[in-house]
């Protein structure tokens, strides 16, 4: 491979990855913004619903599309439980209480994974491997699913919160949900709905993810490093991580494509080293309110 | 003549030993674990041992959580850089791993503090997002050092003088010696001046920075604290095994770490580590050993893998929604149900 056309393929990994990781990246987002905490359980929640997708499609023989809407709901299932069990009766206790809680759920989702797939059965979701050319430009056709699942996945996220009355509402609710009690809007509802839904959008970036990559436990390893990505737009940003997600996936990809022939696996930590520069340059991250306490 | 015990002076309020049941607590106590090994045989006496490494790491960060209320996901890779720190040192300088400890855990405070350094101005969870970011930096890291997972800790280098600490007799005084020093050194530093600070901290922030509290200062002391108990625990880890393989030092462990001090009692240093160490780490194993054949035997081999996962993590969760004060606060509970019997109040 000559240099430009590896310059354009690294390039076009970089953007279905970035995209990916953004997708991953609004799934902390979207609780952040209900619950001010950061949702550590993701990670699993991601092997989870990769896994639901892959045991619908391969053991039980249901087509593609019904395997990934079960799997979406598998998510969006487990968002609200995990609401209702940890987030709603920890409201009103430090943060810290909440992140704790849902890192236990880590643990929990991660055993239920291993029993559920027979000791973490690798395997691959049923795309075929298709190649098309276009210039020096090598598109399979698992990076044009995966980035498009995640963009549109994004898309109609950002869509909800822009153009509906319910994504008014839970905008509200992030901004101040005691202002958006007084008004009458259903704050505990939608709380659980925005953890319903960032569950789902996990569930999204976990089939993006199973498609480019393999269903398998390691699937969590994407989803913290999206956690830089997440920083990077802000927590509390919802289009911003389109940006995050892609400076991620460019960063990682050309980082390693430097970086790698000295220090293999260099490449993979650059987003936890990223995060670093991040909580030191810019905490509050490129699209993110800076907060100003008040006593 | 005074009805009961009545203390006259600060000293004598806030000592660790108040009350003659203290003393005779404590008389009883150090007979006991003197005489431990001779009772409980050599497979426990390892048992105890692994007990003593993981309470002075889970004593570091219980002074985070507990006392600064902020959450690290980084003790288990930082006991894995005293571990490393431990036998490098040693061999370097060719001298016994017990003389390598002190330096390694400073060593490892300093890592920590360097790692949660953009952390510490700011508020809430941040320094458990840096405290992630250092875990998988530092277990990166591990994976070049030490890429056969196999770093060997030689027999000649534990001795301490003439006495060699290959035993797992001899280790168990000299950990445990080790682990009442630190948790001596925790205590103190927990009623002490920076023990309050650290509690203000906690408990309102903003208002510790209004009476003068360096906020930023105290969760930075905090963290290197938890780091050299991190370290101090590595070191002894390092004196228990014949290699050392950094996959002990993963994220895993982090979490594990993490449940010790919640499920225990976070806020209670001493005790509060120790009880969820004995359950977490020791109570663990022991119910492993005895289950994990049954099941596999059934053909449940991945149930008994998984429980861990599931068990453990429900307990954490268990824990913070319903007894955040940890099983402290359940034996405390019982302690004064039972004082009060027949009575209910």
């Amino acid at each position: 491979m000559d240099a430009l056309s590896l310059a354009v393929n690294t390039g076009f990994q970089a953007l279905v990855l970035g995209m990916i990781y953004a997708a991953l990246a609004l799934g902390y987002n979207m609780v952040y913004r209900a619950s001010k905490a950061i949702n550590l359980a993701e990670p699993e929640l991601v092997v989870f619903a990769a896994y639901i997708a892959f045991i619908a499609f391969s053991w039980y023989g249901l087509p593609v599309p019904v395997s990934f809407l079960a799997s979406l709901a598998a998510g969006f299932l487990i968002g609200v439980v995990l609401e209702r069990l940890l987030a709603r009766p920890l409201r009103g206790r430090p943060v810290v209480a909440l992140m704790a809680a849902t890192l236990g759920a880590y643990y929990v989702l991660r055993g239920v994974s291993m029993v559920a797939s027979r000791g973490f059965e690798m395997g691959s979701l049923g795309i075929p491997e298709v190649y098309q050319a276009v210039g020096p430009l090598r598109v399979s056709l698992s990076d044009v699913v995966a980035a498009g699942l995640s963009s549109a996945t994004i898309l109609a996220v950002i869509m909800l919160h822009r153009f509906t009355r319910l994504g008014v509402a839970m905008r509200a609710v992030s901004e101040d949900p005691f202002g958006a009690t007084a008004y009458g809007l259903p704050v505990r509802r939608l709380t659980m709905l925005s953890w319903g839904i960032a569950g789902a959008v996990s569930a999204a970036a976990a089939l993006a993810l199973a498609v480019k990559a393999q269903v398998g436990p390691t699937l969590d390893f994407y989803a913290l490093k999206a956690l830089a990505a997440s920083l990077l737009a802000g927590l509390d940003s919802i289009a911003g991580v389109v940006v995050g997600g892609l400076a991620l996936g460019f960063i990682e990809q050309f980082g390693s494509l430097l970086l790698d022939p000295y220090m293999p696996g260099l490449g993979s930590q650059l987003a936890f080293i990223a995060m670093l520069i991040v909580l030191l340059v810019k905490p509050y991250g490129i699209f993110g309110t800076e907060r100003i306490e008040r006593v | 003549m005074p009805a009961g015990v009545f203390k006259e002076k600060y000293e004598e309020l806030m000592g660790l030993l108040r009350y003659p049941i203290h003393w005779a607590a404590l008389a009883a106590g150090t007979a006991l674990l003197l005489a431990l090994p001779l009772l409980i045989g050599p497979y426990y006496t390892s048992l105890a041992v692994t007990l003593a490494v993981f309470t002075v790491g889970a004593i570091g960060l219980n002074m985070l959580t507990g006392l600064a209320g902020q959450i690290s996901l980084a003790q288990g890779a930082l006991m894995g850089v005293g571990a490393y720190a431990t036998v490098f040192i040693a061999a370097a300088l060719h001298t016994n791993i017990i003389a390598a400890i002190l330096p390694a855990a400073i060593l490892t405070a300093l890592v920590s503090t360097l790692l949660g350094l953009p952390s510490f101005r700011l508020k809430g969870y941040y320094l458990a997002m840096a405290s992630i970011a250092a875990q998988m930096i530092l277990e990166y890291i591990f994976s070049v050092i030490d890429p056969d997972q196999y770093t060997p800790v030689p027999v000649d280098m534990k001795t301490l003088g003439p006495i060699s600490l290959a035993q797992t007799t001899t280790q168990y005084y000299i950990i445990l010696g080790c682990a009442a020093i630190a948790a001596l050194a925790a205590a103190n530093i927990g009623r002490s001046a920076i023990g309050r600070a650290m509690k203000a901290v906690r408990d309102n922030d903003v208002a510790a920075e209004i009476i003068g509290i360096d906020v930023a200062r105290v969760k930075a002391l905090a963290f290197a604290l938890a780091g050299f108990f991190a370290g101090l625990a590595g070191g002894l880890y390092a004196l228990t095994v014949t290699g050392i393989d950094w996959t002990a030092f993963t994220l895993d462990t982090s979490i594990e770490y993490l449940a010790m001090v919640l499920v225990g009692g976070p806020g209670r240093i001493v005790w509060g580590s120790l009880l969820g160490a004995m359950l977490i780490r020791t109570g663990w194993s022991m119910l492993e050993a005895s289950l994990s054949d049954t099941l596999t035997m059934m053909g449940l081999g991945i149930l008994a893998s998984a429980s861990k996962y599931i068990v453990l993590g429900a307990l954490v969760a268990a824990f913070l929604v319903l007894e955040p004060e940890g099983l402290i606060g359940i034996l405390r509970r019982v302690k004064e149900y039972l004082r009060l019997w027949p009575y209910s109040y």
